[in-house]
């Protein structure tokens, strides 16, 4: 830069060419008229030429920090970046009124702000010079418009020069000078993109020696009183009549290229580039002559009538945008009754809109002259290689602070809140609109976005409360143009939220300062944003680090609940400044775990179902949930046996996607309801903490939900469109067991048939368990759906009679035998009674109970003896139906070490059931009534003797034995349960599930994780399935711990020394309370960073998320957006992970 | 021109931040110095903000940057689907440096778009341009930040490169500090030798 600063500063006493950029041409062009003061607004394509001068202002600033001063002659010389285009316009005139020679440099829309300006200066004077630069930008490169700039000529009446090279520019700014100094009006330089920012051959001149001196003039012209105005008016056009402006007319119409016909073309701007391009391509055949025009207003009527007259009939006009030229043309032809045929807009693909091309001038040329174009073969078919190929629009960089915002808003501000209007702004963080984070709603003119909502807050104020409308805006143009709306948003008090993006620079244009951001150079003083806020009255004046995200949330989430106008300043550097490499980590890069990153915290086999939607919204919920649920649960710490996705289903729930939610579960297993009521939910229990996600209740919620709870259809399409095979397996017992073993097996495309010994689905669950406690319809549903999944059902077959073990085994391809325990136990005190007494088992009279059909047990109170769920149950069964008696419970175990429920032992005794633990039937005594004893089991001491109406037995199931061989055959495991392993050896293809089988946990859920261990047995040992049973460890746990004692009580939900764990049910402010929990694990389903971040160094390899190091900057964001902890910070070296704190 | 010709449009394609600004002025200073006009067009308003940068060079008298179809006799593509982008601008005699580099938009990491395969394009290049190198970057054990001057490297080998190598030379030694100017003359050196280097295709 210091190069190129010395170069630009240098005289050259012989031309020496340059090739430099048209911008830098003209800055050039300033400095050898002479410039004193130059005042700009930067804007894309005009910045360049200001930035010339920052530099040249920091080297004159300083001189001596330079030692090369050779050649050095540029006199003293004033630059400001102004706060915006109509203040740098102002103080432009002032200097040019202190006889100064001022520059002001702008694009396209800046005069927009100006204009008022430049309208009225005309009207006055100045003893100086006035030139002003205006860059259009035709294509809308990097603006909001495509305004034609040489029309503020005829507005303002002042000069306007056009040129079409970097050397052009460079001599019609020097000639602007000159002219605006003879005839002490402003002249404006109108530029394009394509001459700013082309690079061509500029010559380098002498500089001139010191301008004139400042001096101050007390003439009547400085004020301006309406009673001078008609006056100043007809003196203004009398000025831009003057010789001097004449003879640059004369000099600014240029015969290019004289041909002998009678076509011509008259161009203007950078289509004279083209033209003399295609003029030289063609070796001179091109069979038209070129007039240039330079200075559009005044238009050189004189001339172009002139060079009309050397018989030109045909006249092609080339100039983009506006048809300025062409319409002057018309019109001088008209005014001197010329036949002219004037080609324009309209002809051959010329129109108004949009920026010429190389191609569309050969094109017009063509079809005007008939000349031929000069041009290369094109490439075979290239229009199909280049249809569909990816967009590659620009992106805010990475570590971008606004990106950090964005997402904050994100998070804050959920897009499906439709009643959140977010009105942005022009700068950098206009990006902000494009995919992937999409957080602008509108963007108009710079500094609109504080007007637009406050203007939309009041208008829609009126039609319902609950909308709010944000604004934001960057903090350049905030002091550009939205303080003074910001003024207004107070003064009439609105209701908005202004965010302002504070990345202490004007980061679109190339880094310039502004009065927020102004500490790194002396000649600017920094006026600070949050105390100047406060000082206008703004109550909530917030200022945030957006990379700290859970302060962010907190404060934006404040601000957002605000009446009336709040600011956020989210304060952080721009990554191209020095501010941001400060306290970067050292030796540091920034690494994503494969393992973690879209990869299945749940299962192995990723073609099992999975029913979490891929959603950017779902996973931006998991993220919020990281950030700011004070709860975090690891996933693998509430696993369920049956391995249903917990983590899926909580944030299904949380997104309010509550069909997904009971997909979810069914993914994985047949009874959502039934679990609902009755699963005695050790993944609550195993979290082993006070605070974990009910699960068990969310269940119930979802599954009550009958619109999607009767609706089954995506588990029987999926069972079927699973691919078919022949296997053929047979389920006997049709309880929870037999049953998930059979959903299992139809959904991985077997044929199964299923023989039950009762008259209908359900084993115990719809015999045992009394209807007070579930939804039998909902279980009766459920169950029933297996056949339209393909299953077929036979009732009636039992074991041992119709039919045979070993037959079994040789029909099918597998058979699961999940038979349960039907056999009840008898005390040997109770046996006495036999046949004798009112004593019944409490299986039986559970099933009566269900069935509504007698229990035969006759009057008096009622004594059950058993500590298990089945004794609650009937005891609970016995009160309801004689609320009048008394029903005792009666078991040898602590009440702690009782195996049944706690929450149903806290139930029963709340129904007004006694228990009476840690005692034992010593007698019992059958007359006319029945007479029992209970003894202290612990100590034997007498404790009570009654007497009862009848004797209900719950002490514990059995197998019938002499279904499967007789109590003999070797597979009995000695516990009363059939060891699969001793079976196998026997019958190869025969598995079993269920309360039947050795060392599984009697319970719903541990029956369904036996039958889909059975199944993925099963699997295993037809088509060599590779993978284990997903559930197998949570399930080994349950079934571990309930033969341990002092685990039992865990699992059983007695906690030692707490509470009984309350039966969970939703407390009306569940949604808010969902908002506590994080249940985190890492997700296929993820992409979050991607879909909803979006920064540049993160690239999609083979699915996983890559950290492109040449692209990282280190701001270590992404960190804290992954949801699956899966990026953290490693040492360069070793690779190892490391804790930033 | 060392090739002899009187004009030569030269695009340099890749993403911003791949040097192409560099590689630009780099081509502008060496032919300026050789005393051949130069003039360039470059669409980069948004470079540093991983979009597409273009950036044409027209050597010789009324030769601007602006490239029209068909128009383009040497191309740098320095990323390969904004090599792909730039088929249009090459004709039947174009001479191509491809590199197969590839920087994924968005919308490919979103799975919403598919990135083209740099193989197909390395071969529709080579059947239908006058001389294409393609440079397997995967292979290629320099700095990517340097891919630039390697590519300035290879392009010396053509027929139709129009300066001389000297003059490239020294327009680094005058362009670089005294520290890089070791490092990208050796890489530049690499790209000259590339014929013998098995990264090239």
């Amino acid at each position: 830069m210091l190069k190129a600063t010395v170069d630009i500063l240098r005289s050259y006493s012989q031309a020496e060419p340059r090739c430099v950029m048209g911008n830098v041409a003209i800055a050039r062009g300033a400095i050898e008229a002479g410039v004193q003061g130059v005042f700009a607004y930067p804007g894309t394509p005009s910045t360049e030429i200001s930035e010339v001068f920052k530099h040249v202002d920091a080297y004159l600033t300083d001189p001596g920090a330079n030692p090369n001063q050779d050649g050095i002659a540029v006199h003293e010389l004033y630059f400001e970046y102004s706060i915006n285009e109509k203040i740098a316009l102002e103080k432009a005139i002032a200097f040019a009124v202190a006889s100064q020679r001022a520059m002001c440099v702008m694009k396209n829309v800046g005069m927009n702000v100006a204009s008022d300006a430049l309208m009225s200066i005309p009207y006055q004077t100045f003893a100086g010079a006035l030139v002003i630069v205006l860059c259009d930008d035709p294509g809308c490169h990097s603006s909001s418009n495509e305004q034609d700039s040489r029309w503020w000529g005829t507005m303002a009446s002042v000069p306007v020069l056009n040129p079409a090279t970097p050397q052009e520019a460079k001599e019609l700014t020097q000639q602007a000078f000159s002219l605006s100094e003879a005839i002490h009006l402003p002249v404006i330089v109108r530029s394009t993109t394509r001459v700013s920012h082309a690079r061509g051959m500029v010559i380098y001149g002498e500089l001139p020696g010191s301008g004139p001196a400042p001096a101050y003039d007390r003439v009547p012209e400085h004020i301006n009183i309406p009673s001078r105005n008609t006056g100043a008016h007809q003196a203004l056009l009398a000025r831009i009549a003057r010789p001097e402006v004449q003879a640059s007319l004369q000099r600014c119409t240029r015969k290019l290229v004289e041909a002998s016909t009678s076509r011509a073309v008259i161009c203007s701007g950078i289509t004279v580039a083209y033209l003399l391009e295609l003029h030289a391509a063609s070796a001179g055949q091109t069979g038209v002559s070129i007039l240039e025009i330079q200075m559009v207003h005044p238009f050189p009527e004189s001339e172009v009538l002139a060079f009309l007259r050397n018989g030109y009939d045909q006249v092609l006009v080339l100039e983009e945008l506006d048809p300025i030229v062409e319409n002057n043309i018309r019109l001088i032809a008209q005014k001197h009754g010329m036949s002219v045929d004037v080609f324009g807009k309209g002809f051959s693909g010329l129109t108004s809109a949009g920026e010429y091309s190389l191609d569309l001038v050969a094109k017009a040329l063509h079809s005007f002259s008939g000349a031929p174009v000069e041009s290369g073969i094109p490439l075979p078919a290239w229009e199909a290689m280049c249809k569909n190929l990816p967009p590659r629009p620009p992106a805010l960089c990475s570590g971008c602070p606004h990106r950090a915002t964005f997402y904050l808003l994100k998070l804050a501000m959920p897009r499906e809140n439709r009643e959140l209007v977010l009105c942005g702004d022009i700068g950098c963080f206009g990006l902000g609109a494009l995919p992937p984070l999409k957080m602008i709603d509108t963007i108009n003119h710079m500094g609109m976005s504080i007007s637009m909502a406050q203007g939309l807050s009041t208008a829609l104020a009126r039609e319902r409360k609950s909308w709010k409308t944000v604004a934001l805006v960057g903090d350049g143009t905030f002091f550009h143009s939205g303080l003074a709306s910001l003024v207004n948003a107070v003064y009439t008090r609105a209701n908005v939220l202004v965010v302002i993006f504070d990345n202490r620079t004007i980061g679109m244009t190339g880094h310039q300062s502004h009065p927020g951001a102004a500490r790194r150079l002396p000649k600017y003083r920094e006026i600070e944003l949050a105390p100047m806020l406060k000082g206008l009255g703004i109550e909530m004046v917030e200022t945030i680090n957006p990379f700290e995200l859970r302060e962010g949330m907190q404060r934006l989430n404040r601000a957002m609940q605000h009446e009336g106008v709040s600011v956020v300043i989210a304060q952080s550097p721009c990554i191209f400044l020095p501010e941001f490499k400060e306290g970067m980590p050292y030796r540091r890069r920034i690494a994503v775990d494969p393992k973690r990153c879209n990869s299945c915290g749940n299962h192995e086999d990723l073609s099992l179902s999975c029913s979490r939607r891929q959603s950017p919204s779902g996973n931006l919920v998991r993220a919020r949930a990281k950030l700011m649920a004070p709860k975090a649960i690891a996933g693998e710490r509430q696993l369920c046996p049956a391995n249903i996705c917990n983590h899926g289903f909580f944030f299904a729930i949380r997104d309010g996607d509550y069909r997904s939610a009971i997909e979810i579960v069914r993914d994985k297993m047949l009874f959502a309801r039934t679990c609902g009521d009755i699963c005695h939910r050790p993944c609550e229990l195993f979290a082993g903490m006070p605070d974990k996600v009910p699960v068990k209740a969310l269940k119930k919620f979802v599954s009550g939900i009958d619109e999607h709870f009767f609706d089954f259809s995506i588990p029987i399409a999926r069972a079927e469109q699973a691919a078919k095979s022949n296997w053929r397996v047979a389920i006997v017992g049709a309880g929870p067991a037999g049953l998930s073993a059979a959903y299992d097996l139809l959904q991985a495309g077997y044929s199964v048939d299923v023989f039950e010994r009762r008259h209908e689905a359900g084993g115990m669950v719809i015999a045992a368990i009394p209807g007070f406690r579930m939804d039998k319809q909902g279980f009766r549903f459920e169950a029933g759906q297996l056949e339209a999944m393909g299953a077929r059902f036979h009732f009636g077959k039992s074991l041992g009679s119709e039919l045979e073990l070993s037959e079994l085994a040789a029909q099918w391809d597998a058979v699961v035998l999940a038979l349960g325990q039907w056999r009840p136990a008898t005390l040997p005190v109770l046996q006495k009674l036999n046949g004798q007494g009112p004593r019944v088992d409490a299986v039986h009279f559970l099933e009566r109970f269900n069935e509504g059909l007698d229990t035969g047990i006759p009057d008096g109170d009622l004594l059950v003896v058993g500590g298990g769920n089945s004794a609650i149950d009937a005891a609970r069964a016995a009160r309801k139906l004689f609320p009048s008696r008394r029903v005792v419970v009666s078991c040898l175990e602590r009440e702690e070490e009782m195996p049944a429920f706690a929450e149903e032992i806290a139930h029963a005794r709340n129904e007004g059931v006694e228990i009476w633990a840690d005692t034992m039937l010593a007698r019992c005594e059958a007359s006319q009534t029945l007479h029992v004893t209970l003894n202290r089991y612990s100590s034997g001491e007498a404790v009570a003797a009654f007497t009862v109406g009848g004797i209900i037995s719950a002490i514990g199931q059995q197998v019938c034995f002499e279904d499967l061989g007789g109590p003999e055959a070797a597979w009995w495991d000695g516990h009363g349960r059939l060891d699969p392993e001793a079976l196998r050896r026997e019958y190869p293809n025969v598995f079993v599930a269920g309360d039947l089988c050795s060392g599984t946990h009697r319970s719903v859920i541990g029956a369904i994780a036996s039958g889909k261990r059975a199944a993925n047995s099963i699997r295993r040992h037809l088509e060599n399935y590779p993978y284990a049973y997903e559930g197998e460890q949570t399930f080994v746990r349950l079934c571990e711990d309930s033969t341990k004692t002092n685990v039992r009580s865990l699992v059983n939900g007695k906690e030692a020394g707490a509470p009984v764990y309350e039966e969970a049910v939703l407390p009306q402010d569940w949604t808010t309370r969902m908002e506590f929990f994080n249940l985190f694990q890492s997700c296929m389903k993820c992409n979050h960073c991607i879909e909803n971040f979006g920064c540049p160094a993160m690239v999609m390899r083979n699915g996983k998320v890559v950290i492109d190091d040449n692209a990282c900057t280190l701001c270590g964001l992404c960190i804290d957006v992954c949801p699956n902890d899966a990026i953290r910070w490693v040492a360069i070296e070793t690779e190892e992970e490391l804790t930033l704190t | 021109m060392r090739n002899g010709a009187e004009r030569c449009k030269i695009m340099i394609a890749g993403v911003g931040g791949q040097g192409i600004v560099y590689l630009s002025n780099l081509i502008v200073e060496a032919a300026v110095a050789s005393g051949i006009s130069a003039s360039v067009s470059e669409i980069h308003g948004l470079s540093q903000r991983s979009g597409i940068v273009t950036s044409g060079i027209g050597l010789g008298e009324h030769c601007t940057g602006f490239l029209a179809r068909a128009s383009v006799d040497l191309l740098f593509g320095l990323e390969a689907l904004e090599t792909q982008r730039c088929l249009p601008w090459l004709h039947r005699n174009s001479s191509v440096v491809f590199c197969n580099h590839r920087l994924l938009p968005h919308a490919v990491n979103a799975r919403t778009a598919e990135y083209p395969d740099p193989g197909q394009l390395a071969r529709y290049l080579q059947n239908h341009c006058r001389e294409v190198v393609c440079i397997d970057t995967r292979q290629l054990l320099i700095d990517t930040i340097r891919l630039n001057l390697f590519c300035l490297g290879v392009a010396t080998r053509l027929a139709q490169f129009p300066l001389e190598t000297v003059a490239i030379e020294q327009a680094l030694a005058r362009t670089s500090t005294e520290r890089n100017l070791e490092k990208s003359l050796e890489v530049f050196r690499q790209g000259m030798e590339c014929e013998r280097n098995p990264t090239c295709l």
